[in-house]
């Protein structure tokens, strides 16, 4: 039997497991971004501490370290393992994906890991322990080894969205995979906003700072920072548009919700007053405000930014070939992939998938709806909730008074031939769109209670009619032996 | 189970291999996934060992415990990050090679796949509230306060642990995904709430190796503190006696652990008990006891900074042996096999790795830790010597040259 490369469906009902995703990478991408940009920022000012012979930089640098070592390098360097723990549980072939092309990337970037953490400890603990040259000479290496991280990882992010060069899908290659246009802009644009991450979160520090003079001046270094990042970023988010491929715009303009183009003008606009007036009247940098500032960044900058990022990939989660509910959609001959298309067209998804159960790889009246909740698990709970709540639940995209006739000619007249831009294509069988259908129209109109019970009620009969069958096989038997 | 539901799980587990292949021969992931896991279980293993002492001098009346608790805390909050940024490594190379293995796994258990980032920030967060309650305060021999916070933290540190364990020990049952996946009652179980397997000897096999390799890091203690000026002597040397008394007593205890292990493997493991690997793992943990009985009587100068690479040594000898049982199970009895793993070649990535990791690796953390070395032994400000200094900013071109060529291969690429 062939049967292609899908694992279980992992279902988090609550808020939906591609969410689950988003919190993590959005909280990493605060933690790691604000990380690189104040290892650089480090670099600057231990140099500056060398050359001036000043003590209270150095000492800025350590509190600043220590704050990021507990804040950002914990929760940071758990989160990021963590991004492969949930995309491992929620996208299991999208992260598969890039790890079998890109796995010594990653390595790669584990070498500089140890650096910047064996370093950020020493930034801290040696201020005052070793001459200032030495902390300094610390200070650039950990600075440049942050920065390779993040070049890096930037190659295989944009790797999500389109391969470097349009010649990987036919000759394959690492170097035709990482480098391209969308790499350079959205490494650039990456870099200008972590400064401003920097800036915002090097807020809470210079909070703290008791002498007016010292604190005046980091808090005009860090604002001239935030500025000037913040106005770079922003121009380079229009240029990244540029790179990215027509499909992501068109996804862009018509998926993404209305809150999210004002809402990242409202940050870009906030952040830049919020820097304004910090340099003018340092005094009013206090701990809460840069810390809420912090928290603004995060939940109305960061959150429709990844997410808009997330949607913009639609219908592939990894290189344009991996489909966000983990088939692979299309061939790409210098990896020798093949697409699973062709199989599912013929097999069904059913008989194709490893862990459908034995009873449910062929659909017949007594297993419709489990089957046909087993195929919305598969093709469709990544990008929509089967439960009431999560993200964009499949209820909501179905009229009141549906009928199953109605329903069946949707979902193979649109579905099964991949009509939607931003959908994939979902190769059924004529019997499998009959129990997605049934799965549908009951998930709608009784929601998952009344599925659920008819799943039981399924189940029972079957385990009914298996146990009559039992008991007449064996009195044949026994009439046989007389 | 008979032969053709063998062949079924074999078919199922080549199904889901991913069809990118890998860059290069899988032995090299598999070696390399051997060799950072075993330096990744050290530092979890003495960032516990390290966390018990702290808790141990926390609520000891004697105060050098207290001294000590003190001291190891430092260690342990190192350990933990470096512990992390380690074990990145071996997670990484582990779904190269045994994806199909590992997401099934972890997605199976989700729930807690998940609940590990949580539970491991809120643990790492624990043990640096400790540390900043009671860090400012210089008489090292008062009674701690918030002592909850460290039980907290190591307490979390071994659910943590137990969950690793678990989805580690749920690649090895090839035979029960299915069987976990559709529950009893006929549902499919799509919430990922459980774990579905474990071995409480193989996991009080892992965390009991704290204790030894806990002992090996209070003698190098005292060894390196000894050359300080300001070094109590009577003191360095109470600890040492200590560590010495939990290598030995410690690695027998591990090495009946391991025995249960042998004992309790499944029925798809069949003979590795009495195999060679399986005899070399537990003889590897008690040599560790006969090596400090023999190596580290008195001073033991030279020896105490051996007992850690000692126990790297030991624990890597471990690490194949649960690598030959993880080969043993899912190619000896399941005849999958990760040898024939599809191969795209990929010589520059492959090179740019091992050039990487031999040269600014080697490089940058030789003046790394030499300077982390020196300063600690120097009482007041440390000055590098020409040579070291030099070597820093060796380590400074290095680093910028590989972000330069970084950029020069990109716009090349780009550009063609």
């Amino acid at each position: 039997m062939d049967l292609i490369s899908l694992y279980p469906t992992w279902y988090e009902p609550t808020v939906g497991s591609g969410w689950v995703v988003a919190f993590i990478a959005t909280f990493h991408v605060l933690a790691s971004h604000t990380s690189v940009g104040a290892a650089l920022l480090f670099a600057y000012l231990s140099h500056k501490a060398y050359r001036e012979d000043r003590e209270d930089l150095l000492d800025f640098v350590k509190k600043y370290g220590l704050f990021l070592l507990v804040f950002t390098y914990v929760a940071g360097s758990i989160t990021g393992p963590g991004i492969w723990y949930s995309t491992t549980v929620a996208s299991p072939n999208g992260i598969g994906a890039l790890i079998h092309s890109f796995v010594w990337k990653w390595a790669t970037e584990w070498v500089f890991f140890v650096i910047e953490v064996v370093g950020v400890y020493m930034i801290v603990y040696l201020v005052g322990k070793v001459d200032k040259r030495t902390h300094m000479k610390i200070s650039v290496i950990f600075g440049v080894a942050s920065l390779a991280t993040m070049l890096i990882i930037v190659g295989i992010l944009s790797f999500m969205m389109l391969p470097g060069k349009e010649a990987w899908f036919q000759d394959g290659g690492y170097l035709n995979g990482f480098y391209g246009t969308n790499t350079f802009i959205q490494m650039a644009m990456r870099m200008a906003f972590m400064f401003t991450m920097t800036a915002v979160v090097g807020g809470i520090v210079v909070a703290g700072i008791k002498d007016p003079a010292f604190k005046k001046e980091m808090a005009r270094k860090l604002g001239w920072l935030g500025i000037i990042s913040t106005i770079i970023g922003a121009a380079l988010f229009q240029l990244y548009l540029k790179a990215v491929p027509d499909q992501a715009l068109l996804v862009m303009e018509n998926r993404l919700p209305s809150y999210f183009q004002p809402s990242i003008i409202a940050v870009l606009a906030g952040t830049l007053a919020y820097f304004i007036l910090t340099m003018i009247r340092p005094q009013v940098l206090v701990q809460a405000f840069a810390g809420g500032m912090a928290v603004v960044i995060l939940v109305a900058g960061l959150w429709p930014e990844e997410t808009a990022r997330e949607s913009m990939r639609k219908p592939w989660v990894a290189g344009q070939y991996v489909y966000s509910n983990q088939v692979i959609g299309r061939d790409v001959p210098g990896m020798g992939i093949k697409s699973q298309i062709p199989l599912l067209e013929k097999e069904g998804i059913l008989k194709a998938h490893p862990f459908t159960p034995d009873n449910l790889r062929t659909v017949n009246d007594g297993n419709k709806i489990q089957a046909g909740k087993f195929i919305a698990m598969v093709y469709c709970s990544n990008c929509h909730s089967p439960s009431k709540t999560g993200i964009r639940p499949l209820h909501r995209y179905i009229p009141d008074n549906i009928t199953e006739a109605r329903m069946e000619k949707y979902v193979k007249g649109v579905l099964t031939t991949g009509n939607i831009a931003y959908m994939p294509k979902m190769p059924m069988l004529d019997s499998e769109v009959k129990a997605l259908s049934a799965f549908l129209v009951m998930n709608k109109k009784g929601g998952e209670k009344a599925v659920d019970a008819a799943i039981q009620q399924e189940i029972k009969d079957r385990n009914h009619a298996y146990a009559e069958k039992q008991a007449e096989s064996k009195v044949a038997m026994t009439q046989e032996v007389k | 189970m008979d032969a053709s539901q063998v062949t079924q799980i074999t078919d199922l587990m080549y199904a889901l291999r991913n069809p990118a292949g890998l860059p290069t021969y899988p032995i090299i992931f598999v070696g390399l996934s051997v060799l950072t896991f075993a330096l990744h279980i050290l530092f979890v293993q003495l960032m516990l060992g390290t966390s018990v002492i702290t808790l141990v001098g926390a609520f000891s009346q004697n105060a050098y415990w207290r001294r000590l608790g003190s001291a190891m805390l430092e260690v342990a909050k190192v350990s933990v990050s470096v512990a992390i940024v380690v074990g990145v490594a071996p997670l990484l190379f582990v779904q190269v090679v045994y994806d199909p293995h590992w997401y099934t796994s972890n997605v199976l258990s989700a729930d807690w796949v998940i609940g590990f980032i949580v539970l491991l920030i809120l643990g790492y967060w624990a043990m640096y509230y400790y540390y900043f309650v009671n860090g400012a305060n210089k008489d090292k021999t008062a009674t701690p306060k918030a002592r909850w916070s460290m039980l907290t933290s190591l307490a979390l540190m071994l659910v943590v642990g137990f969950i690793m364990h678990s989805l580690t020990s749920q690649i090895l049952h090839p035979e029960l995904w299915k069987s976990w996946y559709l529950q009893k009652n006929g549902m499919l179980d799509y919430s990922g709430d459980k774990l579905h397997e474990w071995n409480l000897w193989r996991y009080a096999f892992f965390i009991s190796l704290s204790i030894p390799v806990a002992g090996g890091m209070l003698v190098t203690y005292r060894r390196f503190k000894s050359v300080r000026e300001d070094a109590d002597m009577a003191y360095l040397n109470w600890a040492a006696e200590v560590g010495k008394k939990w290598i030995k007593v410690g690695s027998v205890i591990s090495t009946l652990l391991y025995v249960g292990w042998m004992m309790t493997l499944p029925e798809t493991a069949r003979n590795f008990a009495t195999s060679f690997w399986g005899i070399a793992g537990g003889v590897a943990v008690i040599f560790y006891a006969i090596w400090a009985q023999i190596r580290l009587n008195g001073e033991a100068r030279f020896c105490s900074y051996m007992a850690l690479p000692m126990a790297l040594v030991i624990g890597l000898v471990v690490a194949i042996s649960r690598e030959m049982l993880r080969y043993d199970i899912l190619n000896g009895f399941f005849h999958y096999d990760f040898w024939d793993y599809k191969i795209v070649f990929d010589w520059y990535s492959t090179g740019l790795f091992f050039l990487t990791f031999a040269i600014v690796g080697g490089v940058v953390l030789s003046y790394f830790l030499t300077i982390a070395w020196k300063a600690g032994q120097t009482v007041g400000v440390y000055t590098p010597s020409a040579f070291v200094n030099r070597l820093g900013t060796l380590s400074i071109w290095i680093v910028v040259l590989w972000v330069l060529q970084f950029f020069v291969v990109g716009f090349y690429i780009w550009a063609r």
